[in-house]
């Protein structure tokens, strides 16, 4: 559960991003984050906010989406091995990860998304072909049965190295 | 030949020429910068300085009055700082920079001053004349760390960037702390008893200091900015107000005998929003260029007379007391850093890890500050022996840890590299990640405290702007913000240089066989894909492409202007790619 006290730091940030007063936040409300104007990857999270053929998010959906970073908390770990994952489990980060390079939802990343991804992120010297051969590549490092793409498993799998934790939970310094 | 007439002025310019010709000497062999700070080739080069006037004129060379330190040559290292300080992060964590700055130094103060105390109690050292006082003035003039030396090492090799405010924001404060605690001692030093009604006075009077110091600077910030509201007609002097008025409020703040670096600092960081928006874009350069220039003609000089100073007969040289110092500025950074990491660590989730600790710790360089605040003090019989102290410790620290910390570092760092190299995949999903994090934490706006930002928002949007700003525009999306900030010229030329790059692939050349990854998608698994080379150059090409994540704090480089680093032109590069696919 989020405390009271990041409720109401959220919602006070919610409040001040939303312009127009309605109590909803439109795309043009995140793309004035100045910051996020210079992120590569800046239209995919904005869009991540927002339900499927939806224009508007509400404080529940921005809280939601906000949810998945929050950090484990060592207590969270033990209890309740019988409910529902919570939003911000290891597994519920990485399937938020997924689901931004996997923009068709077939629960796969194809040669064609990871193009994508790739091409924002890299700079102008990079040419379509070695970009085709990165990508090959990573797909060829992770793909387990052979479909050439990237299942949410083999997804898993490549990051387990990682410290998802602390590469996806929001950081504070006062 | 009439030298009488021009001697002063000419003498001046001459040591500002050596100092500027050293400089370039230094950075004409590229690699020396590394492997050895600059403040130790400049002590160096004062060093020779000084023995060759030593020799030829048999006395002491000349000593850096007090008074040319504090007023001209310090005000332009603190207004540069001030200036080029991002002002947001730095009021996000003003909290943990007020820790580090005060409480830090204030226990570097005491602990050094008490157990100097104790070292002088030893009787075959014949220091036992050194009083409590003065072992305290002494501790208060040598606590004054000047972190900013070091941090163009902190950039290159850690990974907490966030830590670059802290060090950032310390090294500024400390400055103001060290001043005020050092002219209190002074005034405890010259009366004849002390109560305890004078100590609380003590207390009180840093308060006062302190923020007596912030509203001058505030004050003359906002007339500043109110005046550079009018100058559109004549845009040419539109630089000197911004010089005028800071200066004014060091000298008025000193004047009342409040801190002038705080108010020199406030003035900047007050005034900068509105005069960057009322003047013109090249007074804007002008600005920067000559803040820039100053603090670095500043800062060579100060370095050269120290080496000059220290050759000739101003000092007493009693090794047991100096050794000790040194010691004890090392056991008790050290021991600082660590209490203050622990209670800062305790409520953060972002660490401050042992290696950044290391650094903060040993990068305590001394500089300046110290070298000048020994020569202020009062002639008394003990006074070389402290001028000795100083000056070694600052030799020390300068050249010993200055030269060491990087190799130290680097020694560290490879404990942590002996993990395998990561895959290609691993290395795109982690940057991923990363920009995915720094997103995320953009929205969520992670630094918390809205309620006094949101209402000294309000107050500006309400008061302050109408009355500061010449013109006041309607917010627009962010992206043609920025976009229309970039001078027009500079992104053409960028974006044709973008779709050059496509046509030729100049990197065509990394790869071996230039046909067989053509052929990848339909054949399945060729053997150039698991070939080590290609891989080395797949591994290679991306650390070198992929896009860096944006920094929360910019880069602080003594020598180059903030607008022209690499993640400035990373960000215009993308800000163009994604106006195109608008």
């Amino acid at each position: 559960a989020v405390s009271h006290s990041q409720i109401t730091r959220l919602y006070s940030r919610f409040t001040s991003l939303d312009k127009g007063e309605n109590g909803t936040l439109s795309r043009e409300d995140f793309q004035r984050i100045p910051e996020l104007a210079i992120n590569p990857l800046g239209d995919r999270i904005i869009n991540a906010f927002f339900s499927e053929g939806e224009d508007q998010v509400n404080f529940r959906g921005f809280m939601r989406t906000l949810a998945h970073f929050r950090p484990i908390e060592d207590n969270e770990k033990s209890k309740d091995q019988n409910g529902p994952e919570p939003l911000n489990s290891r597994s519920n980060k990485l399937h938020f990860a997924f689901r931004l390079y996997d923009l068709d939802k077939d629960d796969k990343i194809s040669r064609d998304e990871l193009l994508q991804v790739l091409r924002m992120m890299v700079g102008v010297n990079i040419s379509d072909e070695q970009l085709g051969s990165i990508a090959d590549r990573t797909i060829q490092e992770a793909d387990q049965d052979g479909d050439s793409a990237i299942s949410f498993a083999e997804f898993v799998k490549v990051l387990e190295k990682v410290d998802v934790e602390q590469k996806m939970s929001i950081r504070f310094l006062h | 030949v009439d030298y009488q007439h021009v001697q002063v002025p000419f003498e001046i310019t001459l040591w500002i020429m050596l100092a500027s010709l050293a400089k370039i000497g230094f950075h004409l062999y590229n690699k020396l910068p590394s492997v050895v700070p600059e403040s130790c080739l400049l002590v160096f080069v004062g060093l020779i300085m000084g023995g060759i006037i030593y020799g030829l004129n048999d006395k002491s060379p000349p000593v850096m009055d007090s008074d040319i330190f504090f007023l001209y040559l310090l005000p332009p290292i603190v207004l540069e700082a001030g200036y080029f300080m991002p002002s947001r992060p730095f009021f996000e964590n003003i909290g943990t920079i007020l820790l580090y700055a005060v409480v830090g130094t204030i226990w570097n103060v005491f602990g050094i001053g008490f157990s100097l105390y104790g070292i002088c109690q030893v009787k075959s050292f014949q220091l036992q004349d050194v009083s409590l006082l003065h072992n305290l003035l002494f501790g208060s003039l040598i606590a004054a760390v000047d972190p900013v030396a070091v941090l163009a090492v902190f950039e290159e090799i850690h990974v907490n960037e966030k830590l670059h405010i802290l060090v950032f924001g310390e090294s500024l404060l400390n400055d103001a702390v060290t001043v005020v605690l050092y002219k209190l001692f002074r005034s405890f030093c010259e009366m004849p008893a002390i109560k305890t009604m004078d100590v609380l006075a003590g207390v009180g009077k840093f308060f006062v200091v302190g923020i007596g110091g912030i509203l001058v600077g505030l004050a003359f910030g906002m007339i500043s900015a109110f005046t550079t509201r009018f100058t559109k007609t004549i845009r040419v002097i539109e630089p000197l107000f911004v010089f005028l008025y800071s200066y004014l409020s060091y000298l008025t703040a000193e004047m009342f005998h409040l801190s002038g670096i705080v108010a020199i600092i406030a003035c900047a960081m007050g005034m900068k929003r509105y005069v960057e928006a009322n003047i013109s874009l090249k007074s804007h350069t002008t600005i920067k260029y000559f803040m820039k220039m100053w603090s670095s003609v500043s800062d060579t000089l100060i370095f050269i007379f120290l080496g000059v100073s220290t050759i000739g007969e101003n000092h007493e040289w009693n090794w047991p007391y100096i050794f000790f110092t040194v010691i004890f500025c090392l056991i008790w950074r050290a021991l600082g850093v660590l209490v203050l990491t622990f209670f800062v660590n305790r409520f953060h989730v972002n660490t401050v890890t042992g290696k950044d600790q290391f650094i903060i710790a040993y990068g305590g360089l001394r500089g300046a500050i110290c070298f000048s605040l020994v020569f202020l003090l009062p002639d008394f019989h003990r006074k070389k022996l402290f001028i000795a102290a100083t000056t070694v410790v600052i030799l020390f620290t300068v050249f010993v840890q200055g030269m060491t910390i990087r190799p130290l570092v680097d020694l560290l760092d490879v404990k942590k590299k002996r993990e395998s190299a990561p895959t290609v995949g691993e290395q795109i999903h982690i940057r991923f990640l990363d920009h995915l994090l720094a997103g995320i934490e953009d929205i969520s706006g992670h630094w918390g405290q809205y309620y006094w930002k949101d209402k000294l928002e309000y107050f500006n949007s309400k008061y302050l702007q109408k009355f500061l700003l010449r013109e006041y525009d309607q917010p627009k999306s962010s992206i043609v913000l920025l976009y229309e900030k970039l001078e027009r010229k500079h992104a053409i030329e960028l974006a044709e240089a973008g779709q050059l790059g496509h046509a030729l692939s100049p990197l065509h050349s990394a790869f071996p066989c230039s046909n067989s990854h053509r052929s990848v998608t339909t054949d399945g698994k060729p053997e150039d894909i698991l070939n080590p080379d290609v891989l080395e150059n797949i591994q290679e090409i991306l650390a070198r492409n992929l896009f860096r994540i944006r920094r929360t704090v910019p880069a602080y480089n003594r020598h180059t202007l903030p607008g022209e680093t690499e993640p400035a032109e990373q960000a215009k590069e993308i800000l163009i790619l994604r106006h195109r696919s608008l």
